[in-house]
């Protein structure tokens, strides 16, 4: 057998020794050059076999699959607030949810400054440039308390929800009778609440 | 070993105290239960990111994937009856959105050559040259990048099969092709990996 008749029957005889016949096993072991190939492929495909798995995904990944998952309604449960939202109500009737959201963050975040040690307010260094209310400061220091690996994933939330909100009431103001207008709103609305719901949830003892 | 038989290298078996099992967050999620979707989500996340990143070698692209794969599976929990092992559905699935991906940026998913086979194009082993062995010494850093490396499509088989342990009839499947194909692609796919982790080496040595 040469060495080119071997390596075309390689492909087939490499992961099962018992497709080999006495030939392949004889020029094994006659060609040192051909037996150099096995047991590099041999030994490529066993390395493989221990790659590293412990690679992670940023937390980002769970955040945006738990916030399709609410809006598709997949997660249900007491987050029925939002049905308000399934009625054909004016905008800025649904825009008290922000606040509310806001409160419940506050309540919480009282409740845990009273019995967390003090250290966890200190040195917290947050990118206010782009999230403009106090209460959303609040949301991230809670965050950045509770969770910091949810921090950035959080910011970047508060800072494209705020922008979405932005957008949509300028579209809204522009055409108050375009219902299409007002729903978009109602969705910003909505959005910005879920994420402080969530905050709310994660701060829970 | 078929990637079922792989089961044991996700998390899943690693839930412990008054966490759920799986198979309680399994019918948890199917009712809506929030913290049950994050526990598959935990169990699952490093093995689907993994697979997604050894095929991609790009952090955001897998991220996008690992994401686009939990939510296809989580659309679908309420069909799953448990006739195959959870880790296995929720792998095919995360294989299925990635070879997808790949064929929409256009990416072949199986080479060219499997098609217009020519000699020039098949990695050799260069009779007559001085062979460096490698047998024994093969450093999983060297392969990882010789793996990143490879074009997508003998990557698609090499990861499928050596890395994550699918059986050449469940390539074919997936990928399309006949398990001859597979077997194939995925020798090539050897023969390219070697050269390139020779080629590494012999650099590496001329950089001494």
């Amino acid at each position: 057998m040469t060495c080119t008749e071997f390596e075309r029957a390689l492909a087939d005889i490499i992961d099962d020794e018992s497709c080999r016949t006495v030939e392949h096993h004889q020029h094994i072991e006659t060609c040192s050059s051909c037996e150099s190939l096995v047991n590099d492929l041999n030994a490529i495909s066993e390395e493989a076999r221990f790659l590293e798995r412990e690679a992670e995904p940023s937390a980002r990944v769970w955040n945006s699959i738990e916030m399709a998952l609410r809006q598709e309604g997949l997660i249900r449960g007491r987050r029925r607030v939002f049905t308000i939202f399934e009625q054909k109500r004016h905008w800025w009737r649904a825009a008290w949810l922000v606040p509310v959201a806001a409160t419940l963050l506050v309540i919480f975040g009282v409740r845990y400054e009273l019995t967390a040690p003090k250290e966890a307010s200190k040195n917290i260094s947050l990118a206010a440039n782009d999230v403009t209310s106090d209460d959303d400061q609040q949301l991230l220091q809670t965050v950045q308390r509770r969770s910091p690996a949810m921090l950035a994933s959080y910011e970047d939330n508060l800072r494209n929800v705020n922008s979405y909100i932005r957008d949509a009431e300028e579209s809204a103001k522009s055409n108050p009778n375009d219902e299409e207008a007002q729903r978009i709103l109602m969705n910003a609305y909505e959005q910005k609440a879920m994420v402080y719901e969530m905050a709310v949830d994660r701060s829970l003892p | 070993m078929s990637a079922a038989g792989k089961g044991d290298l996700t998390d899943a078996k690693k839930s412990k105290g008054n966490k759920l099992t799986e198979t309680e967050a399994i019918e948890r999620a199917k009712q809506g239960d929030a913290e049950a979707f994050e526990t598959l989500y935990t169990l699952h996340k490093r093995r689907v990111y993994s697979l997604c990143l050894r095929m991609t070698a790009n952090t955001a692209a897998a991220e996008d994937l690992t994401q686009e794969a939990f939510l296809q599976l989580f659309r679908k929990i309420g069909t799953f009856r448990g006739e195959s092992a959870f880790s296995t559905w929720l792998h095919r699935m995360a294989v299925n959105v990635v070879l997808m991906q790949l064929r929409k940026k256009g990416l072949s998913v199986v080479p060219l050559e499997e098609t217009i086979e020519t000699e020039e194009e098949t990695p050799r082993k260069e009779l007559g040259a001085a062979d460096a062995k490698l047998a024994g010494s093969v450093d999983r850093l060297q392969l990882q990048r010789a793996i990143d490396a490879l074009p997508p499509g003998y990557k698609s088989i090499f990861v499928l099969h050596d890395v994550e342990g699918y059986e050449h009839n469940e390539i074919a499947e997936m990928v399309g092709c006949s398990i001859g194909n597979s077997k194939s692609q995925l020798h090539k796919a050897r023969l390219k990996l070697r050269e390139l982790i020779k080629t590494a080496k012999a650099q590496k040595a001329s950089n001494r």
